[in-house]
């Protein structure tokens, strides 16, 4: 699905390059379910922003479902990058002033989906994810578990092949963490490909493979 | 999609209702401001635009050019110039000649003072002058017809029906009273005409009163041509100058010889469009007043400015809020909103905001318009604003400000990276060169206003407060009819027997130019006939030589005095033996005294060459009477009194000299009110902007001031340390807002002879009432965030 080729990415701190990603390759296949793990500032996040198209590396070749993004306009990047992605983040990032409803929703909007079809398809997201009662409710009236599920209803409600999640339970409760976990894993049978940073052996161990970074370089 | 957008903003708006209210109330304090100027203005463009033959009518104007080479331009002609290029020139289709004098009117018993205007009688034909009643086709070909306009016929006869009833005017023989027959009621005039028609009168009657003035060289009407379809208005200029030169050859001739006149005049023609925005030929006789086109730019540019200032609010406050958004912004482009998105939902909320703003700023102007119409003398109507031309205007100062305020905050926010908002790495610092640009600009505009309210303030009190060199308090000015020195007598010994009167001086009513021989050479002065209680009604010290006197009997027939600035201009040391030579009755007259120079005209212009003279064959139409301070009204009613007993003809009319001299600088006044008026509107949108950034840059860095507060730092050093900043942009804004200020008001100072210096006194209060303003702002937001609990502030990161 995913093939990383001498992927660099470095920033410029004054006369030097500082890398934060160094010469890595990486290939992910259809059906994985991966877990990045590494000490913090290893460059984990970056990594899983360049999986996700969110960010350019510096150097290298990559490739996205057959695609060589690094050819790709931005434009283009774009598209494939709407249709297959979705991202779930630690600090859950909903948008304050959108009831939950309008947040899952958001995705459909740049996607020209009809307000019909968007309307079915959020109530079927929030029937999955039990929370249909909570769904004129604002963000800041969740707890966080709640607030996480919502970010995950919104990154999948498009349908997307790969799930990006950098550190999904770490603002959570072990027992709220757990249960995204099983989330991830049902997920995951059901054919969807999962890419997640964790800290934590246990959530890795609900993946397929564990990728440890040290420094910019897989080890 | 839409729904999305407009529940972000509804929910924005109700969150931060302070924020809100700040951003829309400027930017609609500017639009109405806009709006009402261009109100304004469109009015000032439109005058007399609504003739059908406006591109074909052009008034006669000439340019009377000096031996030195300099020129006075003057719109007034005389009776001849109308028929005399119609006749010579073929592209001249017809000739209006009009000319106003105030008369008095008898309609049965009572007498009104009415605003009259003489006309050819071709004027309805050639001007477009509905006319409710009456024939406009033969409304003015009697001698004896009159057209009134229905306010005018109201005024006059009540309800009653007024056409073909008759009124009395003193146009006969001697001034006698006779009728004439109304044959025509016109509607109000449009306050946009320059020709207000009140009381309208064939022309001849003055022609004939003047005895059939046929002299090239007496201006005193304005007279109106229209030419043909195709005619070129330079080719019949240069007609006109031929016809005048061969026509008028005997008259220069006599001219030069008996006056000594140099000059040489150009008659052209001016068109009606452009009549009302000139300055080289003014108006009178008939016409409104022109106005100068100065003042609309003025007012143009200060709705300008204002717009400015509330849009740069609008960026500055949308720009320091958006930061809070960004994490909206780095969520959008992650669920997958392109940037081309994110700039379309940050523009159309702009148009949002800016529709909502251009609501209410209707509503304001709907308001305002009637305090803005005591401003600026006019009479705008709420319903002017729905003319497609200005509905079209409006629609585009509306597009203007959305795009202006819209689309630097859209792109500077759709460009934000979301791997940078959504993991906290952008550094806000350092990026706020533009707000800080725009903060600075705001002030400079707003200091540039106050520095101007004042001055012109200052200029205005100068003038009004000036040492006029003869006191106006007190004195009461009185027209009557023309009077001998012996009626003259009559009348004020009737006057002075009431004690209210102090004393009482005739004069011949108007002002009155001339030129005479002194020392061989010719000069201009303003004639003044005297009456010897003339100096010590208007407490005018002589500095020289004595008074007219009865008690020397051949002071009437020949003597005179001057004033200082006479002497000045003749180069006199002493008056021992000066003499002025008067060409047209070729007498000559001793200069007896001198007396101290007094602004004779307004303070407009300098204290030229006056002579004071005493013949009899003079008459006086004005009466300056002083009076006890407090005795005003006792004084007025014991006028009145005597008033109808000797003259129960004359309309009673009086004013305070005081009063009339004020009135003078009512143009001053006006424009000093709508200056200061949108000065403090400067000022308000500006702070209420400060105050909205202040409030941001505290919250920005309540994370910051908690650390320094847990640190040890006093709260009096956080609020300082915040305000400094905002105060040193004032400050730069004031060093922009100097010397600009000080560069335009001194080129507005240069039209006044009588002018106040700027001084660094206005420049220093500037700094301080702004600075004050800023500290204001600022302060409470500082303050606020200097005392809130750091363990909040910290914690909620
Ligand atoms: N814009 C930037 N400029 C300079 N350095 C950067 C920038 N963005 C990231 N870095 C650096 O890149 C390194 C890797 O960052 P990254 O967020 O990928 O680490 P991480 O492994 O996710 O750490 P954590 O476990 O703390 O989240 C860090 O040392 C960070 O300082
Ligand atoms: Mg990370």
């Amino acid at each position: 699905m995913i093939e990383l080729k001498g992927i660099s990415k470095w920033y410029n701190t004054g006369a030097n390059k500082t890398y934060v990603l160094r010469d890595v390759d990486l290939i992910i296949r259809e059906g994985e379910f991966v877990s990045v793990m590494g000490p913090s500032g290893s460059g984990k996040s970056t990594l899983l922003n360049i999986l996700g198209m969110l960010d350019e590396p510096s150097e290298g070749y990559q490739y996205f479902m057959g695609e060589a993004v690094h050819l790709l306009k931005e434009k283009q990047k774009s598209n494939l990058y709407k249709k297959n992605v979705g991202f779930v983040f630690q600090a859950y990032h909903l948008i304050d002033e959108l009831t939950v409803f309008e947040n899952i929703e958001t995705p459909l909007l740049y996607q020209d989906v009809k307000q019909s079809e968007r309307k079915a398809m959020v109530a079927d997201m929030l029937d999955r994810f039990n929370i249909v009662g909570k769904k004129d409710l604002f963000p800041a009236q969740l707890s966080g578990g709640q607030q996480q599920l919502v970010g995950i209803a919104r990154a999948l409600i498009a349908n997307p092949k790969l799930l990006l999640a950098d550190e999904p339970t770490g603002n959570l409760n072990s027992k709220q963490g757990e249960e995204i976990m099983q989330l991830f894993r049902k997920l995951n049978d059901d054919g969807v490909t999962i890419v997640q940073v964790t800290h934590s052996e246990k959530n890795a161990a609900y993946g397929s493979r564990v990728i440890d970074l040290l420094d910019g370089t897989i080890i | 999609m839409w729904k999305n957008y407009l529940n972000i903003t509804v929910r924005n708006l109700k969150r931060h209702p302070l924020f809100s209210f700040i951003n829309i109330s400027g930017l609609s304090i500017g639009l109405a401001l806009c709006m009402l100027i261009a109100l304004y203005l469109k009015d000032e463009k439109s005058f007399d635009m609504f003739h059908s033959k406006k591109d074909r009518i052009y008034r006669i104007v000439r340019d009377d050019i000096q031996p030195d080479g300099t020129a006075t331009h003057d719109g007034n002609t005389g009776m001849k110039q109308g028929p005399a290029f119609k006749e010579a020139i073929p592209e001249i289709e017809a000739f209006v000649r009009i000319q106003s004098e105030r008369l008095p009117v008898k309609v049965g018993n009572e007498v009104f003072e009415q605003e009259g205007m003489y006309a050819d009688s071709n004027f309805f034909s050639v001007f477009d002058f509905p006319m409710k009643q009456g024939n406009p086709a033969t409304a003015l070909s009697g001698m004896y017809s009159v057209v009134l306009s229905e306010d005018v016929a109201v005024k006059l006869f009540g309800r009653k029906d007024a056409l073909n009833n008759t009124i009395e005017l003193p146009l006969g023989d001697d001034r006698a009273f006779i009728p004439f027959q109304v044959t025509g009621i016109v509607p109000h005039s449009p306050l946009n005409s320059s020709i207000d028609i009140t009381m309208l009168l064939p022309i001849q009657l003055n022609q004939r009163r003047d005895g059939g003035d046929n002299s090239w060289l007496n201006f005193f009407l304005n007279s109106f041509v229209v030419l043909n379809e195709n005619a070129d208005p330079k080719t019949v200029e240069a007609k006109m100058e031929k016809v005048y030169t061969a026509s008028a050859r005997d008259e220069i001739r006599e001219m030069r010889e008996k006056f000594d006149f140099k000059g040489e005049m150009r008659y052209g023609l001016q068109t009606l469009k452009e009549m009302h925005l000139s300055t080289k030929y003014v108006s009178g006789n008939g016409l409104k007043d022109s106005s100068k086109p100065i003042y609309g730019n003025i007012l143009g540019g200060i709705a300008i400015f204002i717009l400015l200032i509330a849009c740069i609010n609008f960026v500055n406050l949308t720009l320091a809020r958006s930061l809070k958004r960004a994490k909206e912004i780095g969520i959008r482009k992650v669920v997958g909103g392109e940037r081309r998105q994110i700039i379309i939902q940050f523009l159309g909320e702009t148009f949002l905001l800016c529709l909502i703003a251009f609501l209410l700023a209707v509503v304001l102007v709907f308001l305002a318009l009637p305090v803005f119409n005591v401003l600026s003398g006019k009479s705008l109507s709420f319903a002017y604003l729905f003319d497609i031309k200005l509905l079209l205007v409006y629609l585009g100062l509306f597009l203007l400000t959305s795009l202006l305020a819209g689309f630097y905050p859209a792109f500077v926010l759709s460009a934000f990276d979301p791997v940078k908002t959504l993991y906290n790495r952008v550094r806000y610092a350092g990026k706020n060169y533009l707000a800080h640009s725009l903060v600075v600009l705001q002030f400079a505009i707003a200091a540039f206003l106050i520095i101007s309210t004042i001055t012109i303030y200052r200029q205005f009190n100068h003038l009004t407060g000036m040492d006029l060199g003869y006191n106006d308090k007190n004195l009461i000015m009185l027209r009557t009819e023309q009077m001998k020195s012996d009626r003259l007598h009559t009348f004020k010994n009737e006057l002075l027997k009431d004690p209210s009167i102090v004393s009482i001086a005739g004069r011949q009513g108007g002002s009155w130019y001339t030129v005479a021989k002194v020392d061989g050479k010719s000069m201009d002065f303003a004639l003044e006939v005297l009456d010897t209680t003339r100096f010590e009604t208007y407490q005018i010290p002589l500095v020289k030589g004595r008074n007219l006197s009865p008690s020397f009997p051949s002071d009437s027939t020949s003597s005179v005095l001057v004033n200082e600035e006479f002497v000045r201009r003749a180069g006199w040391k002493d008056i021992n033996g000066k003499q002025v030579d008067f060409f047209y009755d070729s007498l000559k007259y001793d200069v007896v005294g001198v007396v101290r120079d007094h602004h004779y005209e307004s303070l407009a212009e300098k204290i030229g060459p006056q002579l004071f003279i005493m013949h009899p064959k003079y008459s006086y139409g004005e009466l300056a009477i002083k009076v006890k301070e407090g005795q005003g009204a006792k004084a007025i009613d014991h006028i009145r009194k005597v008033s109808k007993e000797l003259f129960p003809l004359v309309p009673f009319n009086y004013e305070y000299k005081d009063v009339t001299n004020k009135r003078q600088y009512e143009v001053e006044e006006k424009f000093q009110k709508i200056i200061s008026y949108s000065a403090i509107m400067a000022i308000f949108i500006s702070c209420i902007g400060l105050f909205g950034l202040a409030s941001l840059a505290a919250e920005k860095r309540t994370k910051e001031i908690g650390i320094r507060k847990v640190l040890g730092d006093s709260v009096l050093g956080i609020s300082s340390r915040l305000s400094i900043r905002f105060l040193q942009l004032v400050m730069i804004a004031v060093v922009i807002a100097i010397p600009a200020a000080w560069y335009a008001l001194n080129t507005w100072l240069e039209n006044y002879p009588f002018r106040i210096n700027i001084g660094a006194g206005v420049f220093v209060f500037t700094v301080f009432i702004l600075v004050l303003i800023a500290l204001l702002t600022t302060g409470y937001q500082s303050l606020k965030a200097a005392r809130a609990n750091p363990v909040k502030s910290l914690r909620s990161e």
